[in-house]
């Protein structure tokens, strides 16, 4: 039975500069879920530096890890070298499922990973579980996130690239106990493609952000403008601004929203003092969430908020960090 | 030297209709139209080959009308057109479309570039391209960003993968993958728009193939993965709450709707 | 303003819908109009966002008694003062009136609120497989109201004519109160003297349009549109009357000088197709077959080469036609900063050689940088003087005197979609005897007998 050949549940733990990417805690707390379901082992692996604090993984849940260990070849993103060494792992270990984030490396690996084992590989998931007959139903949006494909894979290893954040990251736990094994890596290398250096890149890029945050002409100065960054960042998101704001030169055309600037569709928008002009609206009115924070109780971005909150920003958003950062203090002394 | 560019014919997304009572595409009025991404595939390839001589064929899996989106490519430039077209090429999921334009990639014989766009805006999944890759056994970089220097040997380009951009430098046979930013697509010349009108597009199916791939890896049959169900998830309506005088209680809603959305950046 | 009058307001329309708060009240008070030119702008006004159109009766029944101005507001778009307030001022705001009531596939009409913006109905259509609204009278924040009242023209009217075309019927409120309705979905109306179109055009000072009825057309199947580059004005003005000579009718003709698409293309951050030549013309061709269409580019190319064009694109995707759409629309806008005025000629197809010729010559005698875009097909075009502070250069008044005079002896009009506003009001006399101009008056005083509906503008 072919089925028996293949057994377990691996996650493939991206790491730079040895940190691990948090979308592996993530895939570890929904590959446990899976791997309870399917009576089998939850394994990790890490291409990396010998360092790296493997352990880590164990306490999130993993039954076993793979550190595949070099000082050199693994420290920038090379798919042919991380491919060739995670082909060889899964040739040996024979994973039924194989478990990568959809991040920008993890969706440039996973396809070559998938060609040279010549197995199926579903894109971009946002949910995943197991079928009657035990096999993974991978879930994923598409046509523009109208409609959700289950999409089942006849052969193994069972592959997906999975959505960062869509799972809750699995929970640490020190008392964990799993089995870390050391693999020399590959070292035949890629004669074509040289990676000379990682360059640093400030561009701010407000259309593919998860968050954004937007402010309005009632920001009247470089100063007033420092609470709206703030939020930004404790979000993880980018600051927007309307035309009006732009036109008074507080911020740059490109963090303009709007018909004439960016459009942008992030997972929360969150309006401050935006008043909510056509032009505007047109930008971001696809949102996810969006939150509308303005005086005004007649402001026409209301009408397209989830969340409407008639009041001040220079009150409101002040509490709103603080309201976060005390969030964040709680779940770090935790 | 040759370039081959990967193109798809997609419907034009802003004019495809979701009939969400029946949960079906319905593409009747929606035009066709060039994966976007591609024309900036193709626009790097044309670049390129004003500077070098390559010469540019643009490959397109798809129906008999594809043929159309060939014309385009060769209207903005290419020096032909491939189109692979076979009923039996119907419903290939990632594997049997890479293992395909691999196949037809193999026939044209020598290339030295490969192009492709990061993907595309039907599909979505951006597998296809680095998969040619790997069937194909030669490197590939993703998500160039931009173009830097490029010779008749190697190529440097600047690539946004692992969270940060890198500057990649390839030696040919080399397959690459490009956003948006990497161009902005040229308009076809009125006259060369003509031409293409009566250009010839050479035409692949099953047998032309044979020689180098089996029917069971084409289509339908060499497709692993199978589409079970479709779910239609209920349209989401927009929440409409209001906070009047009560900021409190609106920054403890709005702190929840932030842990629920996993936006909390627990780093800073 | 007075305590009293925001209190009835908010009787009126309730609470939330007043806005007496001057920080607030700014931006509603003035519109896109050149900051040399434009009027002086009266802050002390309240805002009101009526939900209905009885609620406007209401609130004019209660000025019209009190004497009070009133000016209605669309999206603010107006480049002639018209939506500017002079006086304090109860500005009637339609944003809330912007419902989308009916697409009429029979009659092929769209019914819609005032407050519906041109955005809405070019999202409205985007995904009918068959239907459109055929104009792109420019600024997709305009509402509905406003380009009906405005008389509203834009990129698309060479085909399909201007808003005045497009009304079937509308709703409005007399400055006396009173709610009356003028045609309605007919194609043939005999009935009496033509209120509609007294309306259409009549910048806001007869009454204001709650609703309206447009008519939509059928898509053509096929649609393109072609960017031909020019060395010069003169042949690319000679190569527009030949393609009008020859008997084809394209969807729109735009005219741009380089220097300012280029401007514009770059200050939204995107790419203007091509960069050779002086002058570009922009045409928006449609047919139901192919075939056809391509024939059409080959006229119309045909003739552009016979006037020296130097390079032809296509763009066909609906993206493409989207990019260069929206540059062209940007073009006011980028440069809007350096514009002191902005001319808006129209003159007959046939005098527009003699137009552009005016305009060189009056451009050499002051040598002030003068830049010119327009609707050529429309023979409407858009001469904008530029300096680098927006500021009068010296001999402005000259200027613009001559510009008019070269309007009138081209047989023209002094505004071709702009209006009059608060800002042309005094040339009017080059255009109208003493006689049609107290005709034009009369007809204001039996529609509002105390003046209060935004009194200063288009007479």
């Amino acid at each position: 039975m072919e089925e028996k050949e293949y057994t377990g549940v691996l996650v493939f733990a991206e790491q730079k500069k040895g940190d691990i990417h948090k979308v592996a805690y993530e895939l570890l707390g929904k590959g446990k879920t899976l791997a309870d379901k399917l009576n089998c082992s939850l394994m990790a692996v890490v291409l990396g530096h010998p360092d790296i604090n493997v352990k880590e993984l164990v306490y999130r849940g993993a039954d076993k890890v793979y550190h595949i260990e070099d000082e050199m070849i693994f420290s920038v993103p090379d798919e042919v070298v991380y491919a060739e060494n995670l082909v060889e792992l899964i040739k040996d270990i024979k994973p039924e499922i194989c478990l990568f984030g959809a991040t920008t490396f993890g969706r440039s690996l996973a396809p070559r990973v998938a060609a040279v084992l010549e197995t199926g590989l579903t894109a971009d998931c946002t949910d995943l579980s197991i079928d009657d007959d035990m096999k993974l139903i991978q879930i994923r949006p598409a046509f523009s996130e109208n409609i959700l494909a289950h999409i089942k894979s006849d052969n193994y290893p069972q592959m997906a690239t999975v959505r960062y954040k869509e799972f809750d990251e699995a929970d640490r736990d020190e008392t964990n106990t799993g089995e870390i094994i050391k693999i020399n890596a590959l070292k035949s290398g890629n004669s074509l493609v040289e990676v000379i250096e990682e360059i640093s890149n400030e561009n701010i890029n407000i259309a593919d952000a998860d968050v954004v945050v937007s402010a309005g002409v009632g920001i009247k100065s470089t100063e007033d403008l420092k609470m709206i960054q703030e939020l930004a960042l404790l979000l993880g998101g980018e600051v927007g601004a309307s035309r009006a704001l732009v036109e008074t030169g507080i911020l740059s055309k490109s963090h303009q929203v709007g018909y004439s600037g960016n459009r942008v569709k992030p997972k929360i928008y969150i309006a401050c003092g935006i008043s909510g002009a056509p032009q505007h609206l047109a930008g971001m009115k696809e949102s996810g969430i969006i939150i509308a924070i303005n005086n005004d109780p007649s402001a026409p971005i209301f009408k397209v908020a989830d969340y409407s909150i008639v009041g001040d920003i220079y009150k409101i958003i002040p509490e709103l960090i603080e309201t976060i950062k005390n969030e964040e203090l709680r779940v770090k002394n935790y | 030297m040759t370039i081959i560019v990967l193109i798809k014919q997609v419907p034009d997304m802003e004019k495809v209709k979701f009939d969400r009572e029946k949960g079906r595409i319905d593409r009747s009025s929606a035009g066709t139209e060039i994966n976007p991404f591609d024309l900036n595939a193709l626009e790097a390839a044309l670049v390129i080959a004003e500077k070098t001589g390559a010469k540019v064929a643009a490959v397109s899996m798809g129906p008999p009308q594809a043929e159309e989106s060939l014309r385009e490519a060769i209207a903005r430039g290419a020096d032909e057109g491939i189109l692979l077209s076979d009923a039996k090429f119907g419903g290939s999921d990632v594997k049997a479309t890479s293992s395909l334009l691999s196949a037809a990639i193999r026939k044209i014989g020598s290339y030295d570039l490969i192009i492709a766009g990061i993907q595309t805006v039907d599909g979505d999944t951006g597998q296809v391209g680095p998969e040619v890759a790997g069937i194909l056994n030669i490197p590939h970089i993703s998500n160039v960003e931009s173009i830097r220097d490029f010779t008749e040997e190697s190529i440097e380009v600047v690539s946004n993968v692992w969270e940060g951009q890198y500057l990649k430098r390839g030696k040919y046979p080399l397959l690459m993958t490009v956003t948006k930013d990497v161009n902005v697509p040229r308009l076809p010349n009125f006259k060369n728009k003509m031409k293409a009108r009566k250009a010839e597009i050479t035409k692949w199916d099953c047998s032309d193939l044979k020689e180098i791939i089996d029917e069971s890896r084409l289509g339908v049959k060499g497709s692993p993965t199978k589409v079970k169900k479709i779910e239609v998830p209920a349209q989401s309506q927009r929440e409409g709450k209001i906070f009047k005088d009560s900021s409190s209680e609106a920054v403890l809603e709005m702190l929840d709707v932030f842990k629920k959305s996993r936006v909390l950046n627990k780093e800073v | 303003m007075n305590e009293n009058i925001i209190r009835k307001m908010q009787e009126i329309v309730g609470e939330d819908w007043v806005v007496a708060d001057l920080e607030k009240v700014g931006s509603y008070c003035e519109d896109e109009t050149e900051k040399a030119v434009k009027p002086k702008v009266c802050r002390d006004c309240v805002v009101v966002k009526p939900a209905s159109a009885e609620e406007i009766s209401e609130v004019m029944k209660y000025a019209n008694e009190n004497r009070l101005p009133v000016m209605a507001r669309g999206g603010g778009t107006s480049l002639s003062g018209a939506a500017v307030a002079i006086m304090p001022t109860i500005i009637i705001s339609l944003e809330r009136m912007n419902k989308i009531i009916e697409v009429d596939e029979t009659s092929l009409t769209v019914e819609c609120e005032a407050g519906v913006t041109l955005l809405d109905i070019v999202e409205l259509f985007s995904k009918h497989d068959s239907l459109y609204f055929p104009i792109h009278p420019g600024d997709e924040g305009a509402q509905v109201g406003g380009m009906i009242v405005m008389n509203a023209g834009g990129v698309r009217a060479v085909r399909y004519g201007v808003m005045r075309d497009q009304v079937k019927g509308l709703e409005a409120v007399l400055p006396t109160g009173e709610i009356i309705h003028a045609g309605g979905k007919l194609i043939k109306n005999n009935a009496g003297l033509d209120l509609k179109n007294l309306l259409i055009g009549s910048e806001g000072i007869l009454g204001i349009v709650t609703k309206a009825t447009l008519s939509i057309k059928p898509k053509d199947k096929h649609i393109g549109s072609l960017l031909v580059s020019f060395e010069n004005d003169t042949d690319a003005v000679k190569a527009v009357t030949e393609i009008f000579k020859s008997g084809i009718k394209p969807l729109a003709i735009e005219y741009m000088e380089k220097t300012a698409i280029l401007r514009a293309a770059e200050d939204i951050g995107m790419t203007w197709p091509s960069n050779i030549g002086n002058v570009d013309l922009y045409f928006i061709v449609s047919e139901r077959k192919e075939d056809d269409l391509y024939e059409m580019y080959e006229t119309i190319v045909g003739i552009c080469e016979e006037n020296n064009a130097v390079e032809s694109f296509v763009a066909e995707s609906s993206k493409e036609q989207k990019t260069l759409l929206d540059i062209r629309s940007h073009v006011y806008p980028s440069m809007q900063k350096m514009v002191v005025d902005a001319i808006d000629a129209a003159v007959p197809i046939r005098n527009l050689a003699k137009y552009m010729e005016g305009i060189n010559k009056i451009h050499e005698k002051y040598g002030v940088e003068i830049s010119t875009i327009g609707h050529i097909g429309d023979g409407n075009m858009h001469n904008s003087i530029l300096t680098e502070d927006a500021e009068k250069p010296e001999c402005y008044d000259q200027i613009v005197d001559e510009i008019f005079n070269l309007i009138i002896e081209c047989e023209g009009a002094i505004t071709g979609e702009h209006g009059v506003g608060k800002v042309r009001n005094e040339r009017l006399k080059l255009q109208f005897t003493e006689k049609e101009l107290s005709l034009m008056k009369a007809i204001k005083s039996v529609f509002d007998p105390n003046n209060i509906l935004n009194p200063g503008t288009a007479l």
